[in-house]
């Protein structure tokens, strides 16, 4: 069965000096979050950007995965933790997303974890819908 | 213009089917949002998912590219309204895709027909870094009406 996740957004003015707000999603998870240029294209910011929720949306869908695969195999994790981090570059778009991942396995090698890892990122819907991003690279690490 | 990174952090405690995760953006717009397999695929019940923050990304970078497209025509946007929705299906062999993002704009411009709406409403779609990549495992759809229309109020 299909399933939809609907956000919205509203925008004022121009693109360089306005700015916009995702009022809502179908979760209502999330709301009020403010977005603009500024957030989007300079360091330090506090407010959120479409990189950002991407990164999010990645980091999500890639621990999922991988805890799926490590249960299938009979060593579900403890405790995945991942951060997903996305290269923009105005002008181009996406050009690298840095996933790395720590996990608290019991039972499993570092070696199937690193292979769960790769088939996590290899196969996760995120992970085909942004399959042209020229580099998406994987750090996984065992926790003692 | 320097290249520009956002990161965000994800923990996930136990299997896919009974365990949760909790979701952190390194800016801290928002910080330890809860999600699980169900509110993936079935009810969200409050909790979001990796195809939520999809749509949340691709109205947010969308809004951005429509303003930026209108403003260079002359009629920089007084407000605009996006809803955008992704949708995850299973495919023939079985595996989850997400197949289709669908964008809808409702413009509050001046001076603007809805012919050079929807012409400024596909190339903003073309010019969002966003669109491109998620054509590699979807289809995108843009719409786009001014306020006031009758198709759009």
């Amino acid at each position: 069965m299909a399933t939809d996740r609907t956000a919205e957004v509203t925008w004022h003015g121009d693109l360089m000096s306005g700015s916009g707000r995702i009022d809502a999603v179908t979760s209502g998870a999330l709301g009020n979050l403010d977005v603009d240029w500024r957030a989007r294209s300079e360091d330090g910011q506090r407010e959120t950007s479409p990189e950002e929720l991407i990164a999010a949306a990645h980091a999500t869908c890639f621990s999922m995965a991988l805890s799926h695969g490590l249960a299938q195999s009979g060593h579900p994790a403890d405790e995945l933790k991942t951060s997903a981090t996305v290269t923009f570059q105005p002008g181009e778009g996406i050009t690298k997303i840095s996933l790395h991942v720590s996990g608290k396995v019991p039972g499993t090698s570092e070696d199937e974890f690193r292979e769960a890892a790769e088939t996590a990122k290899d196969n996760c819907p995120v992970s085909k819908a942004l399959a042209g991003v020229p580099d998406i690279s994987l750090d996984a690490r065992l926790e003692g | 213009m320097p290249r520009l990174q956002r990161s965000a952090n994800v923990r996930w405690e136990g299997n896919v089917a009974r365990g949760s995760g909790a979701i952190s953006a390194a800016t801290g717009a928002f910080t330890e949002l809860p999600y699980t397999l169900a509110s993936r695929v079935e009810r969200p019940n409050g909790k979001t998912s990796p195809e939520e923050l999809l749509a949340a990304a691709h109205a947010a970078c969308y809004s951005m590219s429509l303003a930026g497209e209108l403003t260079g025509a002359g009629t920089p946007p007084e407000r605009l309204e996006v809803h955008a929705t992704v949708t995850l299906d299973q495919v023939e062999d079985g595996s989850h895709r997400i197949v289709a993002s669908e964008l809808l704009a409702r413009a509050r411009v001046t001076d603007v027909d809805a012919e050079t709406l929807n012409g400024l409403a596909a190339t903003a779609s073309e010019g969002c870094p966003f669109t491109k990549l998620i054509e590699a495992s979807g289809t995108v759809t843009v719409k786009a009406t001014l306020e006031g229309d009758p198709d759009g109020d």
